[in-house]
């Protein structure tokens, strides 16, 4: 593995921390300040520095450090955890993020000197309060940052910084000082763990080392690599406190165990069984019965005190990083496998061959492995959602508004795809909500509202899809100020008889905006068009509703994944097509009389007493020998954003299945009204239809196209 | 095929980490007899704990191993209280 592999998953490592840090801290905020919460906070920020020490970004650990200390002093209790204090340190969150970011796009570190300067101030104001609990705690000082012209700053313990900070430290430890032994086990020395860099930060800390137990390394041939045999004793300086000892080895859990105090002694040595096989150490003379799984064993059970648990802890959910090219290889492969199965299918039927029982397995079977292969890719939309306490803390910053955030069904999981493409759209539906929707305290007030407004976010899967809904408790769509603004903008004609829906759909308009000023965070028009755009191309909708004075949702309606979708085939002269499920509102085989002509080259569909132009895909895509008269073929009404609804004249519907989405782009080029490609059971390739783009290049209602 | 010399004189990498360790036992272990292992140290800028046990595995085998320790082998040795271990003439 490459340093850039490394670091590659430190930097995805840090989006977990980061994204662990902001949950807790938003229980912090909730009033849930229990010792685990805080405990997972510092533990999040710790693995950051962690890592920032050991591949050398030095900014980043000073930042962190300071963090650090001062979550260690919320742990301590020395800092009682107020709502400021919570504030101050989601913004520390927040700056660290942009730190992480910095490192990351190697680009300019934010400016944290006054963020640094309160939060020092935060930890000196604590402990002054609270003198009496005699907790002693020695500030940290940093290593010199390392030479970044140097080689070592790829994933590299900094020998040469550590070397510096041994000379400086290898002086007599003072006379007053406490005894700490600690012993790496063999897991401390595994996934890029290295107990030396614990060494090295207990040195930082002026610990001086004063032996070394070596007894348990035996010779070459009984040597195992797996094994952690040292163990060592350190005289650690009176002024050091235990927390910030313990605080080293957070890390590394029950990999390393650790004995300080007076009274303490060497833990003893731990080994690992290899697999099936029975440890060296163990004298139990029924090897069968050893442990499958690597285990650990103590090796003398009259082991004294601080001893570890002799059983192995309870092994965590085991999880692996899997590079994205290879799952998406699995994917194609499972998709091919879908066709494969339904030619197959095709075949035996073609031949009268009857296996239904076979095939019944086989097709479950199928569904089974393109289920479990999907879920690979799916993940929580937490990780989208998580973002949001940020996005928000800054727009309250900069509108002045209070937003109390609720958020629902961040477990819901969808696919990686998916969830990549959601940030945009969903920030700003967010800022939105913020900027025009919320209103402002005093006007809440007034209008009988509590002072802090509420946004709602959740997510749910209903009937394969998922429905992401933003809502809001503030002023609502003003629907007649939209439609006056749009008329004003000459995005619809001032005679437009227009539904509510088609209203509240103006907003996504491009060029719209209802803000009297252009503002930091909207009035520029540009946002809800992006997400128009963008939850178009995620083949999703967007539904509003909106009470005016009670406030507004926006749901978004999406599918689980862009890999395979569900759709119906068509025939289409000597063609067969797919329209995907997700534009189709209803087919229907109009009678006589639905269909009438409006002018020379029109038809019009009666639906319920509504027009709804019908469109001849024949014509559209260049297909031959196919049905003209409506009243003996199949219309398809489907709904599009960018022109209403429309009817597709299709010769016959014959089926409805899940079809798996190739692109054309990528093997050819890109086609005006074809989305994509797919093939069919039969072997032959079907084009999807792009609905939106297909009725809105053929029918062309300028009022309505610019809606 | 020739059988290929074993050798007592190794020269370690810049970087030991636990991979080049792995690397090394089974070489080490073949090369355990009657002489003392050479290790060549001098180019060692990057260690591990696992390579710290080797080379100490390596010293109490067969005739033991001189190693011949970079600056930040000694200094690390230092730091880890295992200066006499590796390199102590007296204690091979």
């Amino acid at each position: 593995m490459t340093s850039e592999e490394i670091q590659q998953i430190f930097f995805v490592e840090c989006e977990e921390s980061l994204a662990s840090a902001e949950t807790g801290l938003a229980a912090c905020k909730t009033g849930t300040q229990d010792t685990d919460t805080v405990n997972s906070i510092f533990r999040a920020v710790h693995s950051i520095k962690g890592g920032a020490g050991a591949f050398g970004y030095s900014g980043l650990q000073a930042y962190t450090h300071t963090f650090e200390t001062l979550l260690s002093d919320v742990r301590d209790g020395s800092v009682p955890s107020t709502e400021p204090l919570v504030d101050l340190m989601l913004r520390a969150l927040d700056t660290l993020s942009d730190h992480v970011n910095a490192v990351r796009n190697n680009s300019e570190p934010p400016e944290d000197g006054a963020l640094i300067a309160e939060m020092t101030a935060a930890q000196a104001g604590g402990s002054a309060d609270v003198p009496e609990t005699g907790t002693v705690t020695t500030e940290v000082q940093l290593p010199p940052a390392p030479d970044s012209s140097d080689s070592s700053a790829d994933f590299s313990f900094d020998l040469d910084s550590m070397l510096d900070d041994i000379v400086g430290t290898f002086e007599p430890a003072p006379s007053a000082s406490w005894q700490l032994f600690v012993r790496p086990h063999a897991g401390a020395m595994q996934n890029g763990s290295e107990p030396l860099l614990m060494l090295r930060e207990l040195a930082n800390l002026g610990g001086d080392c004063t032996a070394c137990d070596t007894s348990h390394i035996p010779p070459l041939d009984k040597f195992d690599l797996a094994q952690g045999y040292l163990g060592w004793s350190f005289a650690m300086p009176e002024g050091t406190s235990e927390a910030a000892v313990r605080d080293i080895f957070d890390f590394v859990g029950d990999d390393c165990t650790i004995a300080l105090g007076d009274g303490a002694e060497m833990p003893p040595f731990l080994s690992v069984a290899p697999a099936g096989l029975p440890s060296p150490q163990e004298k139990q003379p029924d090897a069968v019965t050893a442990p499958a799984a690597p285990a650990l064993v103590p090796e003398a059970a009259t082991a004294p005190a601080p001893a570890p648990p002799a059983s192995a802890p309870p092994a965590p959910a085991q999880s692996i990083r899997i590079d994205l090219p290879k799952l998406d290889r699995l994917i194609d492969s499972v998709g091919e496998l879908v066709i494969a199965q339904a030619m197959l299918a095709q075949r035996l039927s073609g031949e009268g061959i009857a296996a239904e029982e076979e095939m019944a397995l086989l097709e479950g079977l199928t569904r089974d492995i393109q289920e479990s292969a999907m879920s690979i890719r799916a993940q929580p939309i937490s990780s989208v959602f998580s973002r949001v306490p940020r996005i928000l803390r800054e727009l309250t910053a900069s509108t002045g508004k209070q937003v109390k955030l609720e958020v629902f069904g961040e477990t819901t999981e969808l696919d990686k795809t998916v969830i990549e493409r959601l940030g945009e759209p969903l920030t700003h539906l967010i800022r939105n909500a913020v900027d025009h929707g919320i209103e402002g305290p005093e006007e809440r007030l007034a209008a009988g509202k509590s002072a802090e407004g509420t946004l709602t976010i959740s997510a749910e899967h209903r009937s394969g899809r998922i429905l992401i809904r933003i809502a809001d408790d503030g002023r609502g769509i003003d629907r007649q100020r939209v439609l006056a603004k749009a008329i004003e903008k000459g995005i619809v004609l001032p005679d437009a008889q227009l539904t509510k829906e088609e209203i509240d759909h103006l907003i996504f308009a491009p060029g719209f905006s209802t803000a009297a000023t252009v503002t930091n965070v909207s009035g520029r028009g540009v946002g809800m068009d992006v997400v128009r755009q963008n939850v178009k191309e995620l083949g999703g909708r967007i539904t509003i509703e909106s009470e005016l004075g009670k406030g507004a949702s926006f749901t978004l309606t999406l599918p689980l994944t862009l890999a395979i979708s569900d759709g119906m085939i068509v025939n289409v002269g000597d063609q067969t097509l797919v329209v995907p499920l997700t534009h189709v509102v209803e087919s229907l085989r109009p009678g006589p009389g639905d269909v009438q002509g409006m002018g020379a080259m029109r038809q019009m569909l009666n639906v319920r007493g509504r027009f709804i132009p019908v469109l001849p895909v024949c014509e559209a895509i260049g297909a031959s020998s196919c049905l003209t008269d409506p009243e003996r073929g199949v219309l398809i009404i489907v709904d599009t954003e960018l022109a209403g609804q429309a009817a597709l004249l299709v010769d016959n519907i014959c089926d409805q299945r899940q079809f798996v989405i190739k692109s054309l782009e990528t093997h050819y080029r890109a086609v005006d009204g074809v989305a994509g490609a797919t093939i069919l059971g039969d072997g032959r390739v079907a084009l999807i239809l792009d609905v939106d783009g297909l009725v809105a290049s053929t029918l062309v209602f300028p009022e309505r196209q610019a809606a | 095929m020739a059988k290929k010399p074993v050798t007592r004189q190794f020269v370690l990498p810049a970087r030991c980490d636990r991979a080049v360790a792995e690397a090394l036992l089974p070489e080490f272990i073949a090369a355990t007899g009657s002489e003392p292992l050479e290790i060549d140290a001098s180019a060692t800028t990057q260690i591990s704990q696992a390579m710290l046990q080797l080379l100490i595995s390596a010293r109490r085998s067969g005739s033991g191993a001189v190693i011949l320790p970079s600056p930040t082998l000694m200094d690390v040795a230092q730091m880890a209280a295992l200066s006499q271990e590796l390199f102590d003439e007296a204690r091979p």
